[in-house]
């Protein structure tokens, strides 16, 4: 294929930023984010800080709780525009290479939420501690780089796992009917009575990043890395579907 | 020049074969009709042609190649297959300029293409603003981006307003002219025959006719003449002695069957009966059409149900 590659991701680029569902639930990222930071911060901050046994570094990416739900509504719409009315048919006439037209668009949409989770992660960690007084941890204290980092990573994780299996079930109402529940109650109450293998769920293990002190088998870096083994999946049982089936 | 070859092709959904061992060549220079009942297998064909769709057997090119192996396709092949994929939330430029980026196409062609579609204004809009009449012009448009050799276009007066369907035809007609290769597909006979040079026409996945349509027009037509004249019932009396039947028409014209203009016109200046009109009644393509699809009935009907499969269950899109 001698269609050139990078006239390819810009293709991508324009027809991902010029849909308003997606470049919308793109920003609603950051906006989601930081404002449940506000919100959280500035009244429960510190009482809850002053729980004992809290984590306060996990406790301070609370809000990526929600933007989470954005970056995965973002995944899925961001791939289900190709499939409403045959548009992928459109798409494929112009870049007939599947496997080329697939990476592409992933590559753009992993890295406009890669870009876009880091500025949230970050933002969302300095806007919430400086609401937090006495208890304010600075980005030089240990694991808070690390954190904050990661929680951008792992919002780009979500994102293209939920891209992948969008190109899999070809709609985003199905992917975010799946994924929105999966991560508000069952991962939350399996998370809770199951214990140990629920620390391998997608969120369950890339938020691990997220903590000051890992108590399962999973580290930081290896919770992140098992949300990257789902997202991998996702992404490769997506290219099997858009390679195999007539568009 | 750029031909599209189909050689063999067929393509089944689950149990139903939508495409059935086609075979056929689209040649440049002229406009091909491409008719058939709605189910016949048109658009499957196209979408096969394009890569869209695997093919079960059989293969297709583009000037001698799959077009997935075509580079920067775009520039060879412009194809309008269902207007409403577009979507809707974009605006008609940004949807042509992605298109146009992704194959190395200068911008400037967006806004030349946005114009001869008569979009001109618009383009700004987003696309959910349109009417399906405009939707069929971007689409249209967004074919004609790369400057193709090769033109496909399915339905593309769906939604028209008279003054598009103008438009659309002087368009085929000179991308004809200009040596491209021009595929269009229709259900719509009269339609077809204001702008086709050739017929490729499809019945239940299969190859009926792939003739230029005057050859096809004239192999469905019986010879017959109509004329008005002065003196009608001298005129009679003649043809009559000659062994025509002429029969007067409601509106006071002759039309007598079996007779060419040469014989009527050379009968009536010896019998000097002045002629105010004289011309050969040729089939529409409409009544060719049925006429072929009458006989295909006959012949689909006695042939085993396994060839006949459910043209309803096709998936047309």
């Amino acid at each position: 294929m001698t269609t050139s590659t990078t006239a390819v991701l810009h293709s991508e680029w324009i027809k991902i930023t010029s849909v308003r569902s997606a470049s919308g639930s793109l920003i609603a990222v950051f906006a989601a984010t930081l404002l449940v930071t506000v919100l959280t911060f500035s009244t429960v901050g510190r009482a809850e800080a002053d729980n004992p046994g809290n984590d306060l570094l996990f406790f301070a990416f609370y809000a990526l709780n929600f933007g989470q739900i954005a970056a995965i509504s973002f995944g899925a719409t961001a791939l289900s525009s190709e499939f409403l009315n045959g548009a992928l048919r459109i798409s494929l006439t112009a870049v007939p290479g599947r496997s080329l037209f697939y990476a592409a668009k992933m590559a753009v949409i992993g890295g406009l939420a890669l870009v876009v989770g880091l500025i949230t992660s970050f933002t969302s960690f300095l806007v919430g501690q400086s609401f937090m007084g006495e208890y304010t941890i600075g980005l030089g204290e240990p694991g808070t780089l690390r954190a904050a980092f990661g929680g951008g990573v792992y919002l780009a994780l979500m994102t293209l796992f939920a891209a992948g299996l969008t190109a899999v079930l070809r709609s985003a109402v199905a992917v975010l009917s799946l994924l929105i529940p999966f991560i508000l109650i069952v991962s939350f109450v399996v998370g809770d009575i199951a214990g140990g293998v629920a620390q391998y769920l997608p969120d369950r293990a890339g938020q691990l990043v997220l903590h000051q002190s890992a108590e399962g088998s999973l580290g930081p870096w290896t919770g992140l890395a098992v949300t990257a083994g789902w997202a991998a999946v996702a992404l490769l049982a997506g290219w099997w579907t858009i390679r195999r089936r007539d568009a | 020049m750029t031909s599209i070859d189909v050689h063999e092709l067929t393509k089944d959904y689950g149990s139903t074969r939508a495409v059935d061992h086609l075979t056929f060549s689209v040649r440049p220079g002229r406009v091909t009709g491409f008719l058939g009942p709605n189910g016949a297998g048109k658009s499957t064909t196209m979408r096969l042609v394009l890569g869209l769709d695997r093919a079960t057997v059989g293969t297709s090119a583009i000037g001698g190649r799959p077009y997935v192996s075509l580079s920067n396709p775009l520039r060879r092949v412009g194809a309008l297959l269902d207007a409403q994929a577009a979507h809707g939330s974009r605006t008609a430029r940004n949807h042509l300029l992605a298109l146009a980026t992704s194959n190395g196409i200068a911008g400037s062609r967006v806004e030349a293409v946005l114009v001869e579609a008569g979009l001109g204004s618009v383009g700004g809009r987003r696309i959910k603003t349109f009417s399906l009449g405009m939707r069929q012009r971007l689409g249209i448009a967004a074919a004609l981006l790369g400057d193709p050799e090769v033109v496909m276009l399915d339905e593309p007066s769906n939604g028209l307003d008279p003054e598009g369907i103008v438009w659309i035809r002087g368009l085929m007609r000179k991308l004809a002219g200009e040596g491209r290769t021009v595929l269009v597909s229709s259900h719509l006979m009269n339609e077809t025959s204001s702008f086709a040079d050739h017929l490729v026409v499809l019945g239940k996945g299969r190859l009926l006719v792939d003739m230029p349509m005057r050859e096809f027009l004239a192999s469905r037509s019986r010879p017959g003449v109509r004329l008005r004249t002065t003196e009608s019932t001298r005129l009679r009396e003649v043809l009559i002695r000659k062994g025509y039947e002429p029969a007067q028409d409601d509106d006071g014209r002759w039309t007598v069957d079996g007779a060419t203009t040469e014989e009527i016109g050379v009968l009536a200046a010896f019998e000097g009966i002045p002629l105010l009109e004289l011309s050969n009644v040729q089939a529409t393509l409409e009544e060719a059409y049925l006429d072929l699809t009458s006989t295909e009935a006959e012949f689909t009907a006695t042939t085993p149900p396994a060839a006949t499969t459910s043209p309803t269950a096709d998936q047309e899109a």
